[in-house]
């Protein structure tokens, strides 16, 4: 009897207006969504093979006062289906000794020009819970009001079967209608994904992409139990749709803003400037503290003659100084690089607390969010498919291990000791400061003394008096550092199991309160007048 | 005639259910609303203040010792928070709204981290520009998806017009009816609101708040009647109450969620701009250039002695790097600004993304006033250009030769900071507001008039049966 009533009630949705018209949304949102998510991840991995090369370039140095390597995070083929806050975060970190990774930089490409921030992009997550919610509601805001109006309600209870057999049979009706519109738009996804020619799925993925279409089922059910306990308190379907469309822009316009913003002002988070303005301290204190050496320690005198190049972090190559210049800036790192590391670890604490608040700021949201099932969707949506927060601190955390290898090789090596942290030029050609000035004059001066009096006479400039550099003063005559026996950096995926596991809680509710809203569907039927 | 009718739907609106839980909702939202932008808006003006007083820490001790040091020093020149972004806030915190560089140069701009949460999926501010642009339209649809279906659905439509009453009367009055019942959900919220942004005494309210606040809600109005001309038309295009729902919810996604939303697919496809690792590449191109053809010894320094001559070209050097480099990003910002311009224009399908601009000419927020302070920072860069070059002038210790990123040949004396002219945002005048604002005005109301036009010979044609 269940089946007869399911079928009844199928053939009836199908000659419908709002299923065709259902159906139509579906079939040109769903491709274009997809099509744009499709673009968006092209440009973020052409984008990512740019970040790479850059990467690979970082390793290829000649000092290790300039090894800093980039880490980057390729994209995740699955932000196809859900976007999470992919879009919000970098893919690339750089590794500081001053400093511990914060947040990851890059900029994600569909943000080439930074005034289209204004604009949000929408993806195949969003536009099924926007969907689906609204068909569940409209098919069953009138399962009980629409039947009894027509005065067929009636007929049907003339006859000897349970009210339960006929809820579960206009359940099933309902669901038979419904259920192939998700599965032609998830087949009609993964057909254009499959046909795309520059797409990978691997295995792993389309078992996401089938735990995902089970969440759909799941977040499906769940409206279609609000529909039918609506439809069966009230009495007339007029009313019943109004309540129904109420509760579904409540829950899928208002209350992810309303718990965002609630979150946002009930956590107070600091500002980002005002970080940096006290990690600007520390990193005046450290400064003050390497001038202080500098003034106690004075530099020899003599200057650069083959090169000089320096920057953030403690990078410093040169060439063409005197062997004390050497000595001098080899015993200043053991000091200095010590001290940024230490900088760093000082940092961290106000970063952690930092962190720690955003974080904070996020969990209160996300509990909030359980009074929107849309939103529950979407955070389980982006956990399966490793586009969330979660995803994004894994990254980050492989990053700052890779960074505490990189300086324990550092210091297992004994590297800030040495010379080739910052220069090529083996000890044995060093050259006193005249040495140098009479190699360089081609013998016209034979100390810096003699040099620096002929400079102070008007219109002298030293131009006039450089003849010639040393070949092994150059850069290029050096090769790269062989880089072998140091720490490599190996992203690790985060992968579906952790995803799960974190949105164990959410599902369970969406299915719980599902059952609970069945049953008292079930109970305010029984009551149900049905003239 | 056309008052009785419209007092007769009036009637009928104010006592259905929708009206009553519109009401509710409207009023639990704004109420959220104005308490959480109230609770931001005084931490935004805390933080900015105290970091503007760091920063202004800074330049001070740099002037006060040495004149050339605070002219180098890169400083950012951040947009305050904005004392009316209880109504809206034009996307304020997702646009560039930071702008930096020295004195030599204003560099570039950015959107400052602040206090986004980059681990917290994008959401929108419930200021009153969203709760009408989504809420409000909603509550239209809802009120006019069956003024002329839902009629026909309960046979009154053939008694109405069996009266003597035009055709175009009946609709013009339902019409007006639909508008003035939303106004009579909307008021209560916005005075609840308004209410409560005074007693917190957070925001001061003078003349200029007063009118834009006029003005913001005649755009409301505006923008009332257009959503409202479209619920209408989706009763009059289906023959009953159920299917003009679905149309109408149809056309309420399209607008607030589609539209809008893809917009950003159709700039890249339409209007494409060059990427910006072409542009790196071309300004790094042309750096190697100027390095490669200037003169030997343009990089030698010694910092204890500006008059030696290689400064002089270094000088030369550096600021023929930073013109070359400028000049290559400020060609490529004026496409940036012309994409976002032309995608702004592309949404204008939607009424909903007419309304966000019009009040973001309103209120003078929001891209506009990013586009009025890159100028004015611009003017007033030059201005303190021209005074740090006159106190150079004054200084015999000077060789006068201008480098815009060391302190190696200008004036080293130190300058007091009261001297010093400072930078105050301006507001966008009323006039710059309504010359934009007339703009989207005549095509929301152009819209209207079409599909107006368009209802009114569908329903002519009706069958009232």
């Amino acid at each position: 009897m269940i089946w007869n009533i399911a079928i009844k009630d199928f053939h009836n949705n199908l000659r419908t207006a709002r299923f065709v018209i259902g159906f139509l949304l579906c079939l040109f949102l769903i491709p274009f969504t997809i099509f744009v998510s499709i673009n968006d991840y092209k440009s973020q991995v052409s984008a990512y093979e740019i970040e790479r090369k850059n990467a690979e370039k970082s390793l290829k140095v000649r000092v290790y006062s300039n090894l800093r390597p980039v880490l980057v995070k390729p994209p995740t083929p699955l932000s196809i289906f859900s976007r999470g806050i992919s879009y919000n975060v970098g893919n690339k970190v750089k590794t500081w000794l001053g400093t511990k990774p914060l947040f990851a930089e890059g900029n994600v490409s569909t943000r080439e020009n930074p005034f289209m921030n204004a604009f949000f992009s929408i993806d195949f997550i969003t536009i099924m819970a926007l969907i689906m919610s609204l068909l569940a509601l409209l098919f069953t805001y009138d399962i009980c009001s629409g039947e009894r109006e027509q005065g067929t309600l009636r007929m049907i209870f003339s006859n000897s079967i349970n009210r339960w057999k006929v809820l579960a049979g206009k359940t099933i009706g309902v669901l038979l209608t419904l259920f192939p519109t998700i599965l032609f738009s998830f087949l009609l996804s993964i057909l254009i994904i499959l046909l795309h020619p520059a797409l990978f799925f691997s295995s792993t993925e389309w078992i996401s992409v089938l735990v995902l279409f089970v969440l759909c089922i799941v977040f499906f059910g769940f409206f279609i139990s609000l529909g039918l306990l609506i439809s069966s308190r009230v009495r007339s379907s007029s009313t019943s749709i109004i309540i129904c469309l109420f509760f579904w822009v409540t829950m899928v316009y208002l209350i992810p803003n309303l718990t965002n913003v609630s979150a946002s002002s009930l956590v107070k988070t600091e500002s980002r400037d005002n970080l940096e303005d006290q990690l600007d301290e520390f990193n005046r204190e450290f400064l003050n503290k390497v001038d202080d050496y500098t003034k106690s320690h004075p530099k020899p005198i003599g200057g650069f003659w083959g090169f000089q190049d320096g920057g953030r972090d403690g990078y410093q190559e040169f060439a063409g100084a005197s062997g004390e210049t050497h000595e001098y800036y080899r015993t200043m790192h053991q000091y200095t690089e010590p001290l940024r590391i230490e900088l760093a670890n000082n940092k961290w604490v106000y970063q952690k607390a930092f962190l720690d608040k955003l974080d904070r700021q996020r969990k209160l949201a996300e509990i909030l969010s359980f009074l929107s099932p849309s939103e529950i969707f979407r955070l389980t949506a982006s956990a399966l498919s490793g586009t969330d927060a979660a995803a994004q601190y894994y990254f980050l955390n492989q990053c700052r291990l890779y960074r505490e290898d990189l300086i324990r090789y550092f210091q297992d090596k004994n590297i800030f000791a040495s010379y080739s942290y910052f220069t090529n030029v083996p000890p044995e050609k060093f050259m006193t400061i005249d040495e140098i000035v009479e190699y360089v004059t081609e013998g016209r001066f034979k100390t810096l003394m003699e040099l620096g009096m002929a400079l102070q006479q008007p219109n002298t400039s030293i131009m006039q008096f450089y003849k010639r550099s040393a070949p092994h003063w150059d850069r290029e005559y050096y090769p790269y550092l062989d880089l072998s026996s140091a720490p490599k950096f190996n992203y690790i995926v985060y992968t579906l199991s952790k995803g799960i596991v974190n949105s164990f809680s959410k599902i369970a509710f969406l299915i719980i309160v599902s059952a609970l809203m069945f049953f008292l569907a079930y109970v305010s039927f029984i009551k149900y007048d049905v003239r | 005639m056309l008052l009785l009718v419209i007092k007769k739907e009036l009637t009928n609106q104010v006592k259905s259910l929708r009206l009553h839980i519109s009401l509710l909702l409207t009023l639990i939202v704004f109420t959220v609303g104005a308490i959480s932008t109230m609770i931001n808006y005084k931490d935004a003006v805390e933080d900015n203040n105290r970091h503007n007083a760091s920063q202004m820490a800074i330049l001070k001790s740099k002037a006060e010792s040495n004149l050339t040091s605070y002219a180098v020093e890169w400083r950012n020149y951040d947009l305050k928070p904005r004392a009316t972004e209880f109504i809206d806030n034009s996307k304020e915190n997702l646009l560039p709204n930071t702008i930096g560089g020295t004195a030599y140069y204003t560099f570039s701009f950015w959107v400052k981290s602040g206090k986004n949460n980059p681990y917290l999926s994008n959401f929108q501010d419930l200021n009153w520009a969203f709760i009408i642009a989504v809420l409000i339209s909603f509550v239209v649809f809802l009120l006019s998806y069956d003024s002329i279906s839902g009629e026909k659905g309960t046979k009154t439509l053939a008694i109405m017009l069996a009266n003597s009453i035009s055709r175009g009367t009946l609709l013009f009055g339902k019409y007006l009816a639909t508008i003035v019942a939303t106004i009579l959900v909307l008021l209560p919220g916005m005075c609840v609101s308004l209410v409560i942004v005074l007693l917190s005494g957070i925001v001061v309210v003078n003349l200029t708040m007063i009118i834009e606040i006029a003005f913001f809600l005649l755009i409301t109005v505006i923008f009332i009647a257009n959503i409202a001309v479209f619920g209408l038309l989706a009763s009059v295009v289906a023959r009953s109450a159920r299917v003009s729902l679905l149309i109408s919810l149809a056309l309420w996604i399209l607008f607030v969620t589609i539209i809008p939303n893809t917009a950003l697919f159709w700039s890249e496809t339409l209007f494409p701009i060059e990427k910006n690792t072409v542009v790196e590449e071309r300004i790094d191109k042309a750096k190697q250039e100027l390095n490669d053809n200037a003169p030997p010894g343009s990089w030698s320094s010694s910092r204890s002695n500006p008059f030696r001559p290689e400064h002089e070209l270094r000088a030369d050097i550096q600021t023929k790097l930073a013109d070359a480099e400028l000049k290559i990003r400020n060609e490529h910002r004026q496409t940036m600004f012309q994409q976002f311009e032309k995608t702004r224009y592309f949404t204008l399908l939607s009424p909903i993304s007419t309304f966000e601009y019009m009040s973001e000419a309103v209120l003078g927020g929001g891209y506009l006033r990013f586009r009025k302070n890159w100028g004015d920072i611009h003017s007033y860069q030059a201005q303190l250009l021209q005074f740090f070059k006159q106190k150079d002038a004054q200084d015999p210790d000077s060789p006068h030769w201008y480098n815009p990123w060391e302190d190696l040949s200008t004036t080293r004396k130190p300058c007091s900071f009261n001297e010093i002219p400072v930078y105050e945002e301006k507001p966008l005048s009323l006039a710059e507001r309504f010359e934009r604002l007339c703009i989207y005005l005549l095509v929301i109301v152009l819209y209207s008039a079409i599909v107006f036009f368009g209802t009114f010979v569908l329903f002519v044609r009706y069958d009232v049966r």
